[in-house]
């Protein structure tokens, strides 16, 4: 990587970030072009498509590096998501900085500027956060998951839905299904009591439907939330099924209706990855449905359990056959495959095993001694088979005993078990990921197990099926064909998402993108709330911020405000003096944001026309006083180019963006936290073995102590 | 063969002071310490160089640690301060600088050791007694009725390093924590001997740190998910415990040098098997509901256990095994051979929790004097940084409530203690003169180089280029802009002093502490109603404190001592 010249006048940790920074600037906003990175030495090349692979491909060993790998990691390892935006604004304020510094700005000022103005903007952009709510009571109906708390309804324009009286139809006819199969399934459930409570509610409900109008669709929907909250919970529990039931049997309503619900928040999550987040989409209604058929979870609320979500890639196959699977599908030699014409089609046995399946291997912890040696005391007892082959036929004994034909072991399996085990008509499958075992132990009864020998009856769960995914062998891009098998068990919550690409190298970034778009609807549900996407959030920062900028601070305001810890310094009283510096320092990274976005979905050309094109804007939200309203007003035209992502194909039908909220709050908290780490830091001392070096920013050379 | 090597002689430096190379480290460390002090302190990046991790930290314990010193001279500073601060964990940088500060304003003077020595020992004897004395008017008496002050003391410790990378709003929220962990270890039952329990600080790196929080009792990470199905339930209102100190992994113990031999159709890991199923066996039959190991647990036992519904917990750690002790009443169980009953302990309650990303065991004591803070921060380095303060916090509040009283802190007890000392050597000379037998232009050259050590210690708290001035009635520390015109309305530009007490509208008289003033008498007895008042103040603990002032002074004198080194150079 070739290293902008660093002026040593400057301070350099800002400037090593601002370099490192600048390398993933393309990653951000939905249009991402692949890079390709060349290890000069090796000739070996990979491509990289987000910013988490583009930095574990780079050199970061110097301290500054390090430390934004690290928070690049922390931000990627908690969230998924967020790391293009943390590595831009590292870059963008880490040279806003520098230039506060050129300009003079106390240092310990640019720290608390800097807090202070982020603290405000993050409470200021509440204003534009979406409630979700209860988007499975609605999976499949026509209703609207969202309503803005404290704002016109008007300004939001994802609410005026077409009052299309086609649609209100239908809802209703779903509606009186449903309270009518309601009756009858709490009946069933819980005879007495609940058939008493559901009536009033029921017969609300209906009333409420009966006088809907398509008119006043916005206060139908108010009326029933209100009545959606005094539901008892196993009552929106059967409603949920009956619905579900209903369109299952009229499938044909749903792909009509179905966005305004999940369909229409996931579109909007997708930043431009509708591939991706179609899959997601899939993986989410399938693991509703099996959630809302296991009776056993009825008190839980729905919640988008991603560990139960499981990735299988299959490079060299077209693209087209990504799809989501209930069950577990995984990859298995030839060999192996020939065991499934005998076992397909009838409910197996299964044994689950955490660690290896071999002869040797001993659970973690356990330290075998070494100097044990075993003597033969007479020549009788001589066996022929070694060891192993003991082993093996102990094995085989044990799934014979308990008549088992499945083997999933989480760590790696002796070779010559497989054999043994497929001339048996067993099928032994290794390397199993954790959360697919645990899937397996709920739903077929199954205990997870170190040793064979710790095979009950108890521990071995039963009505496992195993079919072939595909019927003609598949190459991984080894040149072994192998099979895709696709393995289930009644009521299993497992969802694989099978991810495919004719193109090997690319079947990374796919999977990475894949995960991206399932944690954004993760978090979406799990925090019940969105930001308006497409960089709405953004923009009101920068609009609040401009606003900071103007307004004086009051002398009475001065203790308190400002972000200093110290109040009692003489930074306190000249924080007026240096405060709009600051803040437009802080402003600076998101106009650089904003414009990078801009130029990255080719709305602009240059950065220049973009950053017009943001001014112009901002001078009108500053000017009609309410930046966050004259947000949400853009945002109901949709066709500001600020507020959409512009990739989209039919003009009339521009899906709204979304954006989820903690993740991206604490992207910025967390790039600035290491901007101004850098910021506070004047030198790095190396420690190392026998001496230390101390090397100072200001003094260049090293020192010894 | 061996060979014999001459030994090379000793090498003998004298007087290693006067030495430039000694001046010059001891500047270079004196740097290192002083930029890093305060509130607005530079923060140092350690690393190794080779890529390993980075440590961004302005505390003297990680600084120290990691900085290998290699003359003599600076390894007696180093040496010193590192032993005050793990006795203390508070006050390492002021303990540093004020040492470096001693050195270098003694050397300039033209005096004997011998008489710098007795003088330093006896100024310090002077601030000591003050410090301790009912007069004193740097000293708060602390109310254990209100949170307030011990409040602004760990506000002080927290807000001091700011490689925590906190917010004011995150300050509050963890100094809330502090103070409440530090409450959960008092027993309930005090009688004349008080033993404070302990707070385990448990890492919980990436989530946000409004999200830390504080449970009584002990947290245990667990790293499989599907234990949660097999919580034992409870018989009574209390849980049996056993405690295992010794691995239950099935492995032989140390069979030592030499070999072990052993017949064909012998399994020693069987034997091994089956004296573990027998100990599941008696502690079955001893209704044990909850079994807790140190190391690992040999899974047909943990099997064997969970059939007949006792939960094992193993992995464990060193660091738990205490605290598990302590909190349950449980011996820690050494053998494989059979328990006795006495060594069993329990608890009120277990349950699971999920915080962040992670799943734990929360174990609820009968009797909790054990707390658990659960520390959250953004970043990895943040955190080490994070968890080392809250620790020094917790540290202060333990030593506060053995001598109930805190320092004026934000450098106001150094500038305040500076104008005692010259004011009671300007006007009180003789009862020193009297015991040293020193001259009179002696001591108020010693008292200037001392007093301007301590001055030039609050110095050390600006940053960012401003000016200290000190005011004449309470000897306080304010800071001001640099180049402020000489002929200003001072109320106008300084707002409060640096430990929030006092305020510019006072009608205080300034002066700028690097000129020279004449002695004057700060007020003693701090007022009550202003403390009361004042609901910001920036407080040191009083024992780190005189603790540091006493060490810097001692290690400097000892310092100053030195004529020769010796060094072997085999």
């Amino acid at each position: 990587m070739a290293r902008r010249v660093i002026n040593k006048k400057r301070h350099l940790g800002l400037q090593q970030l601002s370099a490192f920074a600048d390398t993933g600037r393309t990653f951000l906003g939905p249009v991402k072009p692949s890079k390709f990175i060349i290890d000069e030495e090796s000739h070996e090349s990979v491509v990289v498509g987000s910013t988490v692979r583009l930095l574990e491909s780079l050199d970061l060993s110097s301290a500054v590096g390090q430390l934004l790998s690290e928070a690049v990691q922390a931000q990627h390892n908690t969230y998924r998501t967020g790391a293009s935006t943390l590595l831009l604004l590292v870059g963008a304020w880490s040279s806003a900085v520098e230039e506060c510094l050129h300009l003079g700005v106390p240092m310990s000022l640019i720290v608390s500027g800097m807090s202070e103005g982020l603290d405000s903007c993050i409470e200021e952009v509440t204003s534009l956060q979406v409630p979700v709510h209860d988007v499975f009571d609605h999976i499949d109906s026509t209703k609207i998951f969202s309503e803005v708390e404290s704002l016109n309804v008007s300004l939001c324009p994802f609410l005026q839905m077409p009052s299309d009286t086609g649609l209100i139809l239908k809802e209703r006819d779903l509606k009186d299904v449903a309270s009518q199969s309601l009756t009858t399934c709490s009946l069933s459930e819980r005879p007495v009591k609940s058939a008493k409570l559901f009536r009033p509610q029921a017969t609300v409900g209906a009333d409420k439907n009966t006088s809907q109008t398509p008119q006043t669709l916005r206060n139908s929907l108010l009326a029933d939330s209100r009545c959606r909250q005094s539901v008892l919970t196993h009552s929106r529990h059967c409603n949920r099924e009956a619905s579900d039931q209903w369109t299952s049997k009229h499938g044909a309503a749903a792909p009509q209706t179905d966005r305004c619900g999940l369909g229409e928040l996931a579109v909007g999550l997708s930043h431009g990855d509708h591939s991706s987040m179609r899959l997601v989409e899939g993986a989410v209604r399938l693991q509703h449905q099996n959630t809302s058929v296991c009776q056993s979870s009825w008190k839980m609320p729905f919640m988008f359990d991603i560990s139960r979500v499981f990735t299988c890639c299959l490079p060299g196959l077209p693209e087209a056959f990504s799809c989501v699977c209930p069950g577990y599908v995984t990859v298995v030699s030839m060999f192996s495959a020939t065991v499934l014409e005998d076992l397909q089609n009838q409910p197996l046995g299964v044994v689950l095993i955490e660690g290896d399946l071999t002869e040797n291997f001993r659970h973690l912890g356990f330290n075998k001694s070494a100097n044990v040696q075993t003597v033969l005391e007479s020549m009788k007892k001589l066996q022929q088979d070694s060891s192993e082959e003991l082993w093996t036929n102990h094995v085989l004994q044990v799934l014979v005993k308990f008549n088992v034909n499945l083997v999933l072991v989480q760590g790696t399996v002796s070779k010559h078990l497989i054999e043994k085990c497929v001339h048996t008509k067993r099928l032994v499958i290794g390397s199993v990921n954790g959360s697919v075992m645990q899937a397996f132990a709920e739903a077929s009864g199954a205990v997870q197990v170190s040793y064979i020998t710790q095979v009950s009856e108890n521990s071995v769960g039963r009505g496992v099926s195993v079919t072939f995914w595909r019927s003609s062998p598949l190459d991984v891009g080894d040149g072994i064909s192998r099979m895709a098998i696709l393995l289930k068990t009644e009521g299993i919550n497992l969802v694989t998402v099978v991810l495919t690409d004719p193109v090997t190298a690319q079947m990374q970034t796919k999977e990475d993108r894949f995960w991206t778009c399932a944690y954004r609807l993760h978090y979406a549900l799990k925090e019940q709330k969105v930001f308006l996407g497409g960089g709405a959030v953004e923009f009101l920062c920068l609009s609040h911020l401009r606003i900071l900028m103007e307004q004086p601070l009051n002398k009475g305001d001065q203790i308190c405000s400002g972000g200093l810890h110290n109040t009692s310094s003489w930074l306190a009283s000249s924080l007026a003096l240096y405060r709009p510096t600051v803040l437009k320092c802080l402003a600076d990274g998101w106009h650089k944001y904003l414009s990078t976005v801009i130029c990255n979905t080719a709305n602009y050309s240059s950065e220049f026309e973009a950053r017009t094109f943001i001014q112009h804007h901002l001078q009108n939200a500053t000017d009609s006083g309410s930046p966050s309203s004259y947000i949400l007003n853009e945002y109901s035209k949709l066709n500001s180019g600020v507020f959409n992502s512009g990739i989209s194909n039919e003009p009339e039908q521009i899906p709204r963006v979304y954006d989820i909220v903690t993740p991206k709050i604490e992207a910025w908290r967390r790039a600035l936290d290491l901007v101004l780490l850098v910021l506070q830091t004047d030198s790095e001392i190396i420690t190392g073995s026998g001496h230390t070096q101390i090397k100072s920013q200001e003094s260049e050379g090293f020192l010894f102590v | 063969m061996s060979r014999l090597e001459a030994k090379k002689p000793s090498l003998c430096k004298s007087e290693p002071l006067t030495s430039e190379r000694v001046r010059a480290t001891l500047s270079v460390l004196k740097g290192i310490v002083a930029s890093c002090y305060g509130p607005s302190g530079r923060l140092k990046q350690l690393h190794n160089g080779l890529g390993g991790s980075v440590c961004t930290t302005s505390q003297s314990s990680a600084l120290l640690a990691n900085l290998s010193v290699t003359h003599p001279i600076l390894k007696i500073l180093t040496t010193s301060v590192q032993n005050h601060v793990s006795c203390f964990s508070d006050c390492g940088l002021f303990t540093a600088i004020l040492c470096c500060n001693l050195i270098e304003n003694v050397q300039r003077l033209d005096l004997t050791p011998t008489t710098l020595i007795k003088l330093n020992k006896h100024l310090l004897s002077l601030c000591t007694s003050y410090l301790k004395s009912e007069v004193c008017g740097c000293r708060i008496p602390v109310d254990f009725s209100s949170t307030q002050i011990l409040l602004c003391l760990v506000r002080s410790v927290l807000t001091s390093k700011p490689a925590c990378m906190l917010t004011r709003k995150e300050v509050d929220h963890i100094s809330t924590l502090i103070l409440r962990a530090f409450l959960l270890t008092i027993p309930e039952n005090a009688g004349d001997h008080i033993s404070l329990g302990n707070s385990i600080i448990v890492p919980l790196k990436g989530q946000r740190v409004v999200d830390s929080t504080v449970l009584p009792g002990i947290l245990i990470e667990l790293s499989e998910i599907r234990l949660m199905k097999i919580l034992p339930i409870k018989k009574s209102d209390s849980l049996k415990v056993a405690l295992f100190r010794v691995s239950l992994s099935g492995d032989l113990s140390d069979t030592g040098e030499g070999s072990v031999v052993v017949s064909y159709g012998v399994s020693l890991e069987n034997a091994v098997l089956d004296q573990l199923l027998n100990l599941g066996r008696q502690l079955v039959s001893d209704h044990v509901d909850l079994v807790l190991c140190q190391k690992v647990i040999h899974p047909s036992l943990k099997q064997f256990l969970g059939v007949h519904r006792v939960l094992a917990i193993d992995r464990v750690g060193a660091a738990l095994m205490e605290p598990l002790s302590k909190v349950t009443g449980t011996q820690p169980i050494g053998s494989l051979g059979s328990i006795s009953p006495s060594s069993y302990g329990s608890v009120k309650d277990l349950c699971t929790a999920k915080f962040g990303f992670k799943w734990f065991f929360h174990l609820i004591p009968n009797e909790a004097t054990v707390c658990s803070l659960l520390l959250c921060n953004r970043n990895g380095t943040a955190w080490d940084e994070l968890k080392l303060t809250c620790q020094t916090a917790l540290h202060v509040l333990q030593l506060t409530i053995k001598e109930p009283c805190v320092l004026l802190g934000g450098g106001c007890t150094e500038t305040h203690l500076a104008a005692y000392i010259r004011h009671k050597t300007f006007n009180d000379p003789e009862s020193i003169l009297k015991d040293s037998g020193c001259t009179s232009t002696e001591l108020q050259l010693i008292t200037e180089a001392f007093c301007t050590a301590l001055e030039s210690l609050t110095g050390s708290l600006e940053h960012d280029g401003g000016e200290i001035l000190t005011d004449m009635k309470y000897g306080h520390f304010w800071s001001v802009q640099a180049d402020s015109p000489s002929v200003v309305n001072w109320p106008d530009l300084l707002t409060r002093c640096g430990c929030g007490l006092h305020n510019s509208r006072e009608e205080l008289n300034w002066s700028f502490l690097r000129t020279s003033r004449h002695p004057f008498a700060p007020l003693l007895c701090l007022p009550h109603e202003a403390v009361g008042s004042a609901n910001n103040l920036t407080l040191d603990c009083f024992t780190a404190k005189l603790s540091g002032l006493q060490v810097a002074v001692e290690t400097a004198n000892l310092i100053l001592d030195l004529s020769y080194v010796i060094e072997d150079k085999n």
